[in-house]
């Protein structure tokens, strides 16, 4: 399967987070399928995702969040746009309260995936969705 | 559909003597009370004591959670109180540090300094229940320190004081890493136990499997987890801290993750209280029996519980309970079925409590020690767990025990491997689970909705605010005194025992930022370990003043 195509993705806890299993999780599931998987790991700032995201040059971001400490993406989003990233969608999977979705999208949020979402939901959504992707042009 | 435990071993559809062949009842099970304790360690079982039924606290302020803890003690949980912390505590930063203003109470109790533990436990007796302060390896002294310090404010003998609050260094592999250093929460770890155990203190540290499993690890790699874990820690602190191994032996506890295969999970729990007794017995060469009866407590687990359909929660959370119950246990905490959501509403809380209340009361589950002994299932069972996970720990102590197996990788491969074929196995729907990948609620139609408890970042940010207000009340020379005590003793090798400095420091109202950034200079690291701050106290200045 190369759905990725070698399109180039961040995988990354956000602040404090320490729960790894689900990015690792979906680090493999985006290899498998055919993406370059940029792992950061844990311990990241907002601010240490948007410069790694600049160095490598990456057409997404993901985020596992299983902390419920939001505020730390919507202080991502902000600092995508005033680095103007904003043709770089992020993406966040994780146990994230409903009323917590809406005010992520609103953040600039590209889709959140859920618990429950299946492999080829996430592989579908980045190969369609990620800059750079063919079907963005 | 998969008919196999998740440690691979295929399940027949019905058992006889033949599936537990060689099988003696005193040499597998004995009475309970008795060696090797596969049935557990009284007679009169939950007749003589009934698990401690008690429930997760920690979200908010210290002065939120203080609230919730007396509407538990209403609830009926009056055995113990168990505190979560949030991720800024667990990480020993501040929340006034600028990562920590983001998150302080997000995920738990916010407590970083003998302040906060003071206005948690307002009201709230430190005597007759078990004090259990949970949250990852780092704190482990802090929390200690808290303990020893209110209860002397209290005039409380701390040797009158009995729960946990130390916790094992591993976790940090186990899918939930934090931010200090390994050989730091190691070192750390070691001198609260040696600390408790040389003072006669009967606070417990947590060497548990837990956070393992809840990551995705199997019945069988929990087992071999936990006794790797036991005897590297339990060895180092006889051969390093010098240590009768029969006064060390009152120092662990496993708090092991109960999932939704029943008989299974029995089973996990039989085998790991035989397997724990063998070790104590021929490994360390036991001389009490007490030595050999490793406590166990239960979490019903978690990563079971269900983002869909969140009231299906309630019904895997009732199973659960009732294996834990007839597994045996000391404790219980029970998820909720906001877990997938939230830390517990009051009902969601009142409703968990109530699960554990009814198995206790209602059932008649606790009326007999281990009914389940003697089934061939639940034997060969037993058994099945017992030799696969002997097959792990053998591996891991040919790799050189838990720290070696760690430095190769081993044990991190090992967990990322099977929590990848969890997720493939309900990805392909080889297991099935209610309401995700099966019968998932009709296109359009919403689930029933529950409350879920937030705290919003204004939240966090008057915890911060307070903080860096109240730190500027102290007696900030005292905190200085202190803290360069601390940093002294801290340079004085790995075996010098930091508790009494930590204590001293902890009592002056030093925060855990300060005493862990403090530690950390002495060992050559930054004292932020986000390197944004830096250490606001002279220390050198004042290493000749004498120290209070």
């Amino acid at each position: 399967m190369n759905k990725g195509n070698g399109l180039k993705v961040i995988v990354s806890m956000i602040g404090l987070d320490g729960h790894t299993t689900g990015g690792e999780v979906v680090s493999m599931i985006l290899r498998d399928a055919g993406f370059e998987v940029v792992y950061l790991g844990v311990n990241q700032t907002p601010e240490m995702i948007v410069d790694a995201a600049i160095q490598e040059d990456v057409d997404a971001i993901g985020i596992s969040s299983h902390a419920s400490n939001y505020p730390q993406i919507e202080r991502l989003m902000q600092l995508m746009k005033e680095r103007e990233l904003d043709d770089v969608p992020v993406i966040c999977g994780g146990n994230i309260p409903p009323q917590q979705i809406e005010r992520l999208l609103a953040s600039g949020v590209a889709r959140i995936f859920t618990p429950g979402s299946g492999a080829d939901e996430i592989v579908d959504y980045l190969a369609a969705n990620a800059r750079k992707s063919q079907a963005h042009g | 559909m998969k008919r196999e435990t998740d440690y691979g071993y295929s399940i027949k559809s019905y058992y006889t003597p033949e599936d537990v062949p060689e099988w003696s009842y005193e040499t597998n099970l004995g009475d309970p009370g008795s060696f090797p304790y596969t049935r557990g360690y009284h007679e009169q079982g939950y007749r003589s004591r009934m698990w401690t039924q008690r429930m997760t606290a920690g979200l908010g302020t210290s002065k939120e959670a203080n609230k919730v803890l007396h509407k538990y003690r209403e609830m009926g949980q009056r055995g113990g109180m168990c505190v979560i912390s949030d991720r800024v505590f667990s990480s020993c930063i501040d929340p006034d540090h600028p990562l920590g203003r983001r998150e302080a109470g997000v995920l738990g109790w916010p407590g970083c300094s003998l302040l906060e533990f003071e206005e948690l436990m307002d009201g709230v007796p430190l005597t007759g229940q078990s004090i259990t302060l949970l949250g990852s390896s780092a704190p482990s002294a802090l929390r200690l320190a808290y303990v020893v310090a209110l209860a002397e404010k209290r005039g409380i003998d701390p040797r009158e004081v009995h729960g946990s609050v130390i916790e094992s260094p591993f976790e940090n592999y186990f899918g939930q890493t934090d931010v200090q250093p390994f050989d730091l929460n190691l070192k750390l770890f070691l001198d609260a136990s040696e600390y408790v155990i040389r003072n006669g203190i009967r606070m417990r540290a947590c060497i548990i499997s837990q956070h393992f499993q809840e990551s995705g690890g199997n019945n069988a790699q929990a087992i071999a987890i936990e006794l790797s874990m036991l005897k590297e820690l339990c060895g180092l602190l006889v051969d390093e801290r010098g240590l009768d191994f029969d006064d060390v032996a009152l120092l662990p506890y496993e708090l092991v993750s109960v999932g939704s295969r029943f008989f299974e999970e029995i089973a996990k729990v039989r085998a790991t209280r035989r397997m724990w007794a063998r070790m104590a017995r021929e490994h360390f060469k036991a001389k009490k029996d007490k030595s050999c009866q490793l406590l166990i407590a239960v979490h019903t687990s978690g990563r079971t519980m269900t983002y869909q359909q969140p009231l299906n929660n309630i019904a895997r959370c009732a199973i659960q309970t009732l294996a834990g119950a007839i597994a045996g246990c000391t404790a219980l905490d029970n998820a909720t079925l906001d877990n997938a959501y939230a830390e517990p509403s009051a009902l969601a809380a009142r409703l968990s409590l109530n699960t554990q209340h009814i198995v206790a009361y209602e059932t008649g589950a606790a009326d007999v020690v281990d009914p389940l002994a003697g089934s061939y299932f639940v034997e060969c069972l037993t058994n099945r767990v017992e030799e696969a996970a002997y097959r792990i720990l053998e591996e891991i102590d040919s790799l050189g025990g838990m720290i070696a197996a760690i430095e190769k990788g081993y044990i991190q491969n090992m967990l990322r491997e099977e929590a990848n074929k969890k997720f493939r196995e309900l990805d392909s729907n080889e297991r099935l689970v209610v309401g995700v990948n099966h019968l998932p609620l009709p296109e359009g139609e919403e689930d029933f909705p529950i409350p879920v408890q937030e705290v919003h970042a204004s939240d966090s940010e008057e915890i911060a605010a307070r903080m860096q207000q109240w730190k500027q009340t102290r007696d900030v020379e005292l905190v200085n005194r202190t803290l360069t005590r601390l940093h002294e003793d801290a340079r004085r090798g790995e075996r010098f025992n930091l508790m009494p400095s930590i204590i001293g420091a902890v009592k002056a109202y030093a925060t855990a930022g300060e005493v862990m950034g403090v530690i950390r200079m002495a060992r050559g690291l930054d004292y932020d370990p986000f390197k944004m701050i830096d250490c606001p106290f002279p220390l050198r200045e004042a290493a000749s003043e004498p120290v209070a």
